[in-house]
């Protein structure tokens, strides 16, 4: 089964993220912000599929995460995907360039997230 | 959408409006001091993020109204971040507008479902044209521009031609006040206020502020750790869970308190086990009582913002510090005093510190300055709200209350400084010049004293004119376990002892006192009906539980009295008891519906043994205890009292001596009442003496000084009256004909009387008295007392 990772400081965002992750085959974890999420990837042999990171974060934002995590070469294969509600361009492309695979807009639907997870080759087309 | 979709979208928006709730708690107050300190990075990210997560949720369950007005306000937020434009008072305004509409909305999503009536078209237009005009307010704001903004930035108006600039230099100007903000908040941070508990329950989410969320402006290097912490170390529980383990803790500590009981005569294992019951107990029942405290931050923390809304709508300047935020009470107690709380400090705002001008004129700073702070004292947790104001004009209050038809020009002549600021308390009573929105109609004061003295509390006006008022408030920790003192009536019907207890609070006790054999004849003296208990140099009421509660008369033949010295608003009394017990630890229960009309009751509980006890309201007895010794007095004068209802009452000895039907000298005054045989009367010095308690005391016949001429012989009659008053080293005994009545009134002094010896005259009882001064008396005894002592200061301000 594959594992995900959703870091949110919403639960409301969280809990419906996991759902549709749930709903396409994967077991998930979820953190409340970027120190949790580190210390669970670090504290246990997590072979994560995906993580989902939430941009607006208090303590460490989402990108402030994606940069720490791409220090470590152990998360070079781990697909990320930004969630987000910034629709400003100059985020996506900062978003990416600090290596995030893939994003997507709050508010999301089962659809767009499937699409995105067939875009990262995680679900057959 | 199916069954089980639906059921997992009402949890998600019930989720939703938790954390909604959450953020918003701390928001007011993050826009608030971004007002003061408008450069705070952390806090413009912080209330930034609580609005755009607001948007970002909302956008799921299609609440386009939230969505839209969260979305430009975040529009003009991130404009703010980037640095693009600045925060000027009429923008947080605006964004605080903003934020009360989603307030609406939550509330109106929680209670109904949807986003209701509430209309956000007329906001968000305007949120969209200050979005696209960085300079929005164009120029002179017709409302929010604030008188106070511009005292402190016209020394420079020709340079700084746009308004946000002016604001701008305003904002460094106001930036002063930071670091004291800082300190206040950096007591917060401790973590005690971490361990408050959060309610879970979705229609009365009990919001507790997040320990991190103020943000501290000048440690910002300390949030990391504290906030990892507070995410592991607290749990969110119901209040409902909360109140139900509070209630099963009740009934433990019932249950071991029999246990106790029950076992003191057992076997020794037995001992040792309740005995270690009995601490757990103990222990867990602390436990349970601190989950249910929150530091009275919580409350605080919606002051900022409305002494920033009050002083921007009456154009004044006011700074508020606080100090021990982190207090903490009960919860219950917590949202009693919400609101009294808020009606003071609006008090405060709008009547207590003045206008910049004025006070510049008064040599003060411009900025006023509101201080709340709380801390323990005993089992109490004062707190106190402190402003450097006007202060209260005793002589103002005193004008206003006569013209309310409040007092009389009588009663305001001969009334205290304190007792004419107290007048604020009285109901209909308003100082203001003109209304105000702001502090209302002038029927918060009186309703804030009952609704703080319904909970056991009191307040008290500190400090007065010129230097501000500081009124404090004074409750007690938790209402739900107090100790108290079991007492007991007890009676023998068919020869078998019932006993009947009752629990008197150890808030109110002050001394157990037990009299046997001759000591009752001679500290229990009854004058025209009424029980007087001498009591460490003063005369006490005395009453008698059996009485008040209209049981039988106990026999008179007792050769042992228990008595119980209790004091409540403000005056004592010697409560007399058939048996008193030990002190007890009991959890109040409140009363069910049909008894709770009795004035004479606080609640009830149930004892070690499983009976009930029912808890005595000491003001309530007290109360009562007057209305039934007053049955002698005449209607009129009753009527005369209820009107009177706020002047301060006093006790009053009356007695009769020659030509002087109707005397009077305040009761504290009076060390003892004697009858003494004339027989026993001395000479000394050409002056009649007494021997009395190893002393010698000198006798004034009262009637030959106050009319040299008059040939009335105070010696006369076989058992004469004495008075006897004390300085608290020498003593002297006033010998009068009689002594008629102590009453318990408010009097209105006349002076101008010409008579040697006398103050005045005061209608007491309906009679015209003529009141004694004791000072001259003491005089013309030969004798003479030092002016400084406290009974004849006593005297002189009475009359």
């Amino acid at each position: 089964m594959m594992k995900a990772l959703v870091v949110d400081d919403s639960k409301a965002i969280r809990n419906m993220l996991a759902r549709i992750l749930v709903r396409n085959g994967f077991e998930v974890l979820q953190a409340e912000g970027g120190f949790e999420a580190l210390n669970l990837l670090e504290g246990e042999d997590t072979d994560l599929d995906l993580m989902c990171v939430d941009f607006n974060m208090p303590e460490m934002n989402g990108l402030e995460l994606l940069a720490e995590m791409r220090d470590q070469p152990r998360f070079d294969d781990l697909p990320v995907m930004m969630v987000t509600t910034e629709t400003h361009v100059e985020f996506i492309t900062s978003a990416l360039a600090c290596g995030a695979n893939e994003y997507v807009m709050k508010p999301f639907t089962e659809d767009m997230i499937a699409d995105k997870l067939r875009v990262l080759g995680l679900l057959p087309y | 959408m199916d069954q089980n979709e639906r059921e997992q979208m009402n949890e998600d928006i019930r989720q939703f409006l938790i954390e909604s709730n959450e953020n918003l708690v701390t928001l007011d107050d993050e826009i608030v001091k971004l007002e003061k300190t408008p450069e705070n990075k952390k806090l413009i990210s912080s209330v930034f993020r609580t609005i755009h997560t607001i948007k970002g949720t909302c956008g799921f369950f299609g609440y386009d109204r939230l969505s839209g007005t969260a979305h430009i306000t975040e529009n003009i937020l991130s404009q703010v971040r980037a640095g693009q434009r600045k925060l000027t008072p009429p923008l947080i305004s605006l964004v605080l507008e903003a934020v009360d509409k989603i307030k609406m909305l939550l509330i109106s999503i929680e209670t109904t479902g949807g986003e209701g009536e509430v209309d956000c078209a007329e906001l968000i237009g305007r949120l969209e044209q200050a979005h696209l005009d960085l300079h929005w307010p164009a120029e002179e704001t017709p409302v929010a521009a604030p008188a106070a903004v511009k005292t402190r930035a016209k020394a420079k108006t020709d340079a700084a031609p746009s308004a946000s600039l002016r604001m701008t230099e305003a904002a460094a100007g106001v930036a002063e006040a930071a670091p004291r903000m800082t300190e206040v908040v950096a007591i917060r941070e401790e973590p005690v206020a971490e361990v408050a508990l959060k309610s879970a329950s979705a229609p009365a989410p009990v919001m507790v502020a997040k320990a991190e969320a103020p943000e501290p402006a000048a440690a910002p290097e300390r949030r990391r750790p504290e906030a990892a912490n507070s995410i592991d170390s607290t749990i969110r529980v119901d209040v409902g869970l909360l109140d139900k383990l509070m209630n099963l803790v009740g009934e433990l500590v019932l249950a071991r308190n029999q246990l106790l009981q029950d076992t003191s005569s057992q076997s020794a294992t037995l001992q040792k086990t309740s005995q270690r019951l009995n601490l757990i107990t103990s222990e867990l029942q602390e436990g349970v009582m601190k989950t249910r405290m929150q530091p009275i931050g919580v409350v605080w923390n919606k002051m900022p913002r409305i002494v920033r809304d009050l002083a921007q709508q009456c154009g004044k300047q006011i700074r508020i510090e606080m100090i021990g935020a982190d207090t903490e009470l009960d919860k219950t107690i917590i949202e009693a005093i919400k609101d009294p709380l808020t009606h003071i400090v609006r008090n405060s705002c709008d009547h207590g510190v003045e206008l910049p001008a004025i006070r510049e004129g008064k040599d003060k700073d411009a900025e006023g300055r509101l201080l709340l702070r709380a801390y323990h004292e005993g089992g109490v947790v004062n707190i106190e709200i402190a402003d450097d104001g006007a202060g209260i004009d005793p002589a103002k209050m005193k004008a206003k209350a006569i013209e309310k038809g409040l007092i009389t020009e009588e009663q305001a002549a001969q009334m205290g400084d304190r007792a004419a600021r107290e007048l604020i308390f009285a109901p209909g009573f308003s100082t203001a010049e003109k209304i105000t929105s702001i502090s209302g109609r002038g029927v918060g004061m009186d309703v804030v004293k009952t609704n703080i003295e319904k909970i056991g509390g009191n307040v008290e006006i500190l400090a007065g004119e010129p230097c501000g008022t500081t009124i404090r408030i004074r409750i007690p920790l938790t209402l739900a376990i107090i100790p108290g003192l079991i007492v007991a009536l007890t009676s023998e019907p068919g020869g078998r002892v019932k006993e009947e207890r009752f629990v008197v609070p150890q808030a109110n006790l002050l001394e157990l006192v037990r009299l046997e054999g001759a000591k009752i004849a001679e500290r229990i003296k009854s004058l025209h009906g009424t029980p007087i208990f001498h009591y460490r140099g003063k005369l006490l009421p005395l009453v008698y539980l059996r009485k008040v509660l209209g049981k039988s008369a106990a026999p008179d033949d007792r050769d042992v009295v228990s008595i119980v010295v209790l004091h409540a608003e403000g005056r004592q009394i010697a409560l007399v008891v058939d048996t008193i017990h030990d002190t007890q630890e009991i959890v109040v229960k409140p009363l069910g519906r049909q008894l709770k009309g009795l004035e004479c009751y606080l609640g009830g509980t149930i004892m070690g043994d499983g009976l009930p006890a029912l808890i005595l309201d000491v003001a309530g007895v007290a109360r009562l205890a007057s209305l039934q010794g007053r049955t002698g007095v005449g209607q009129e004068a009753e009527r005369g009292r209820m009107q009177q209802v706020d002047a301060p009452t006093q006790m009053l000895l009356l007695f009769r001596a020659g030509s002087f039907h109707r005397l009077a000298v305040p009761l504290p005054m009076v060390a003892r009442l004697e009858k003494v045989p004339t027989a026993r009367v001395e000479r000394a010095a050409g002056q009649a003496v007494l021997h009395y308690r190893g002393d010698i005391l000198s006798l004034v016949p009262l009637a030959q000084v106050l009319d040299p001429g008059c040939a009335h012989d105070a010696f006369a009659p076989e058992i004469m009256e004495v008075i006897v008053f004390t300085d608290g080293v020498r003593r002297i005994g006033v010998v009068v004909d009689e002594i008629v009545d102590i009453v318990d009134e408010a009097i209105a002094v006349r002076r101008g009387c010409t008579a040697p010896g006398l103050l005045g005259s005061a209608v007491i009882g309906g009679k015209v008295t003529d009141l004694l001064d004791l000072h001259a008396i003491v005089s013309a005894s030969g004798d003479q007392w030092s002016t400084a002592q406290d009974d004849t200061v006593v005297l002189r301000e009475v009359a």
